[in-house]
């Protein structure tokens, strides 16, 4: 088999545990490692963010948690406080955290490197404690709990809403998967060629006409889109909103899942994040300090696997893969680097 | 192709100061369509900057620049470039991630735009045809799927030159286009830089005299920031002030 | 009146030490080209030492003289291990930092714990001062910290490895040239950033805290003087980090404490897209 068959197949395999998860898991274990599943598709789009501007773009942003953040409250606010059905609120989330990307994103993308991470982190801790104080609209560090409105009525009492938690997780798969598909349409656009220009060397990029700020901003707003829908999703998944998640520190999470899978790679934040929550969800019973652990795991993939585990898969497949016949034509989304 | 009369490139009075330093203290200099124009003067004559100060990588503190009658002055680099002014870097400057194929392309593709999000690459049919064109006509198709990472010193400038050419540029910059190479890899490169100029305009900085005299129509001296000559290789050669300045025997 | 003064004393108190912590945080930057996301628990692990040089001795004062050597010796330690590997991928080392945060944090909390403790201080009489009774002890750690920041400026400008570090600094590439160990002169800058942190907690912890989260709140602050005071200028750190914590703690005496935070970040923010070499840049560059 040739990288891409591998590659597509894995995807198929991949596509098809997840449609069936809900039915096969709970034959091996805990049926809440459904319910943990999804949340880990969930993380994953915020990790995903993280990975289109940095493993694409090459910027590193240490404040997506701020997007996060708006699409969590534009739905909880949305519900709790305006008395919005369940798809108004889901387009406040999305469309406040898209606004607010496209806001910070016109001002940080000016700046590149350290100047630009810590200017994201800036702006999040700046909502963040925004949030935390605005206790009528926000509840502050207690967070804001609704109750689930339905996605969709009909006649007397005909409802399909998230309470049930089959709806919820094919729910929660569709829209992540939507997202990746847009993302992995875009990567393959001229636009995601762009990026990876703006990415390889911004100054190239510009000689050979490209608008390099124009670009990073776009990128910047899709990020913040995909971010916002996360947000959006882990509140309805919750049934909650809370500043807490917008705090830095979820910020560095994200990246650390994004690093850690594969920053460059469509797929690898998907990993990433899947490895780490499930080794929280694991190890936090066994072992109270098991964020040593975690630790250290980031600094070995660092120092000894900065491709994360996304470039040794590429590598693996790599060597025991035939060569394409003709592998420019053939060429998926993934990048090598 | 252009009209001969009106010059493509006209600078006039550009100065470029950084911090009390004057990089540039007034350079008039004008290139002619049809011409191959070669820049030279001794290190810290103000080359670079000034193709720096013309490409809109830094702005010129006062003067203006003018290219096919437009004025550039305060233009972006990328708006110059869409104008049809491509350059080299003296520090060879391509994307090392990608392939010498993925490298043409984008910038084949740069002309067509590139915001178009919904686009497959692969249906680009323009600039597939054009990157796939300029594989050939660099001979670089053997080295297609390679990661410019990879390439060899001679072939990454090559690679940069195909860059600019995919851009369709009217005018080409190359700025030291054969330093670092061996004897070998020279005679390509000006080979091709000699086709090259059969139709585009292209200015060029060059160190290797020898070059510059056997490819150019006219040669412009330049000199602690100011363009101390310009005329043919043979007014150039008989004139004293050149000689003394850089053709002499003090190489500032 | 009177809340207002003592807060504002506290503010300039407090904002010196920041100013001891933000002088490391600095150096690292400049020199090594690191966001050092560990460094609040740089400081964080300063106050947990402090705490256990007290525990063990009985006596507060011999954690001035030993936490900032083992402060040294972890910095080394530390370069060695993680810095060092990943020198040539500067977007990484904040991800490595951030690893190294946890790491610290989580040790402090598996073997300090989780609660948050008091230390009493080592001088607890109180002096009249601006019609208040002020405790000696605050006075006493801003001496401190000014004794120790100008000890770092004469370090830098008269000793051999000072001019080594501005000079690495300048232009690492020339220095290595004349034949300056840059790899050395890096990790003892990143051992002097951990120390002047550690010494920060050691002055800190009676006024604070011990809890093995004190460096998140720490850090942003640390951030805030050096960005705001410019990076790569240590004068600016110490004065941005003076005035902010002036700043904050007048502001808490009369509003909530978080809008004083959002403000200076609001400050912080507009520098670094205006005035990206900080508001005292003048001359330099």
């Amino acid at each position: 088999m040739t990288a891409q068959q591998i590659n597509k197949w894995g995807l198929v395999l991949f596509a098809l545990f997840t449609l069936a998860a809900p039915l096969i898991l709970p034959l091996f274990i805990d049926a809440f490692w459904v319910d943990i599943y999804s949340e880990m598709l969930i993380w994953s789009l915020l990790a995903a963010s993280v990975n289109l501007l940095f493993g694409y773009v090459g910027l590193l942003s240490f404040g997506q948690a701020l997007f996060f953040g708006m699409g969590m409250y534009g739905v909880a606010i949305g519900v709790a406080k305006l008395g919005l059905g369940f798809w108004p609120a889901l387009g406040l989330g999305i469309v406040l955290s898209t606004a607010m990307s496209a806001f910070a994103g016109a001002l940080a993308v000016r700046l590149t490197w350290h100047y630009f991470a810590i200017i994201t982190v800036v702006f999040s801790l700046i909502f963040y404690f925004t949030a935390l104080s605005w206790k009528p609209l926000t509840g502050g560090d207690d967070g804001l709990s609704f109750s689930m409105p339905p996605m969709l009525t009909w006649g007397e009492d005909g409802e399909l809403s998230l309470t049930d938690p089959t709806v919820q997780y094919y729910f929660i798969i569709t829209m992540v998967g939507l997202c990746y598909v847009l993302m992995g349409v875009i990567l393959k656009s001229p636009l995601g060629w762009a990026f990876r220009t703006v990415r390889e060397n911004a100054m190239r990029a510009s000689l050979i006409g490209l608008n390099v700020y124009l670009i990073r901003l776009t990128a910047f707003i899709v990020a913040g889109f995909i971010a916002g829908m996360a947000g959006a999703l882990f509140a309805f998944f919750g049934r909650y909103a809370s500043a807490s998640y917008m705090f830095y520190h979820v910020s560095g999470e994200a990246v650390v899942w994004a690093i850690i899978g594969g920053a460059g790679t469509l797929l690898g934040p998907v990993v990433g994040t899947s490895l780490l929550i499930m080794l929280r969800e694991e190890l936090s019973t066994l072992w109270e300090h098991y964020l040593l652990l975690v630790g250290v795991i980031v600094i070995l993939v660092v120092v000894f696997a900065p491709k994360g585990i996304g470039g040794l898969w590429h590598g693996l497949v790599n060597k025991v893969a035939k060569p394409a016949p003709d592998a420019v034509d053939a060429k998926d989304g993934e990048d090598r680097s | 192709m252009s009209d001969a009369t009106t010059p493509i490139l006209q600078i006039d009075g550009v100065e470029k100061h950084f911090g009390g330093l004057a990089a540039l203290g007034g350079v008039n200099a004008q290139v002619d369509s049809g011409k191959l124009t070669a820049i030279i003067g001794p290190n810290g004559a103000g080359k670079t900057t000034l193709f720096n100060v013309v490409t809109g990588i830094l702005p010129p503190s006062t003067g203006s620049i003018r290219f096919m009658g437009k004025d550039i002055t305060k233009s972006s680099v990328h708006e110059i470039s869409r104008l049809g002014l491509a350059r080299t870097l003296q520090i060879k400057s391509v994307f090392h991630g990608m392939t010498v194929r993925e490298n043409l392309w984008i910038a084949a593709q740069s002309r067509e735009g590139v915001f178009k999000p919904f686009k497959s690459a692969k249906s680009c049919r323009a600039a597939n045809d054009r990157a796939d064109g300029l594989l050939e006509e660099l001979e670089l198709t053997h080295l297609a799927n390679q990661e410019a990472a990879n390439l060899s010193y001679g072939d990454v400038a090559l690679l940069e030159i195909g860059i600019a050419l995919a851009t369709e540029p009217k005018l080409l910059l190359l700025d030291e286009p054969i330093c670092g190479m061996g004897p070998a890899e020279t005679e390509r490169t000006v080979a091709k830089i000699k086709e090259l100029a059969q139709r585009i305009d292209i200015v060029i900085i060059e160190h290797d005299i020898e070059v510059v005299f056997d490819i150019s129509d006219d040669i412009i001296v330049m000199a602690l920031g100011t363009v101390l000559a310009r005329g043919t290789p043979e007014e150039i050669s008989r004139n004293a002030e050149v000689r003394s300045a850089y053709l002499g025997d003090d190489d500032a | 009146m009177e809340l207002v003064i003592a807060l504002g004393m506290n503010g300039i108190v407090w904002g010196l030490i920041i100013a001891l912590i933000a002088l490391g945080l600095s150096i690292i930057f400049g020199l090594l080209d690191i966001i050092n996301i560990a460094h609040g628990d740089f400081f964080m692990v300063g106050t947990v030492l402090a705490w256990a040089v007290f525990e063990g001795t009985g006596n507060y004062w011999l954690a001035f003289a030993i936490v900032p050597i083992i402060g040294f010796g972890l910095g080394a330690l530390i370069e060695y291990a993680v810095i060092q590997p990943i020198k040539n991928a500067a977007a990484l080392s904040i991800v490595a930092t951030f690893g190294l945060s946890i790491i610290l944090q989580e040790s402090v909390r598996a073997t300090y714990g989780a609660a948050p403790s008091r230390l009493t201080a080592p001088i607890e009489t109180t002096i009249p001062l601006f019609g208040l009774e002020y405790e000696v002890y605050r006075l006493f750690a801003a001496f401190i910290s000014v004794v120790a920041i100008i000890a770092f400026f004469i370090f830098l400008h008269r000793t051999k490895m000072g001019t080594w570090m501005r000079a690495v600094r300048y232009d690492p590439e020339t220095a290595t040239a004349m034949g300056i160990p840059a790899r050395r002169v890096y990790q003892i800058t990143f051992a002097i950033g951990f120390a002047m942190a550690a010494l920060g907690g050691v002055v800190a912890g009676p006024i604070t805290t011990v809890d093995f989260q004190a460096g998140v709140d720490v850090l942003p602050f640390c951030f805030m003087a050096v960005i705001i005071g410019g990076l790569g200028n240590l004068e600016g750190t110490v004065a941005a980090a003076v005035m902010l914590a002036f700043f904050e703690g007048v502001m808490a005496s009369f509003a909530d404490p978080t809008m004083a935070r959002i403000g200076s970040l609001c400050l912080m923010s507009l520098v670094l897209l205006i005035r990206p070499h900080g508001i005292f840049s003048g001359a330099t560059r």
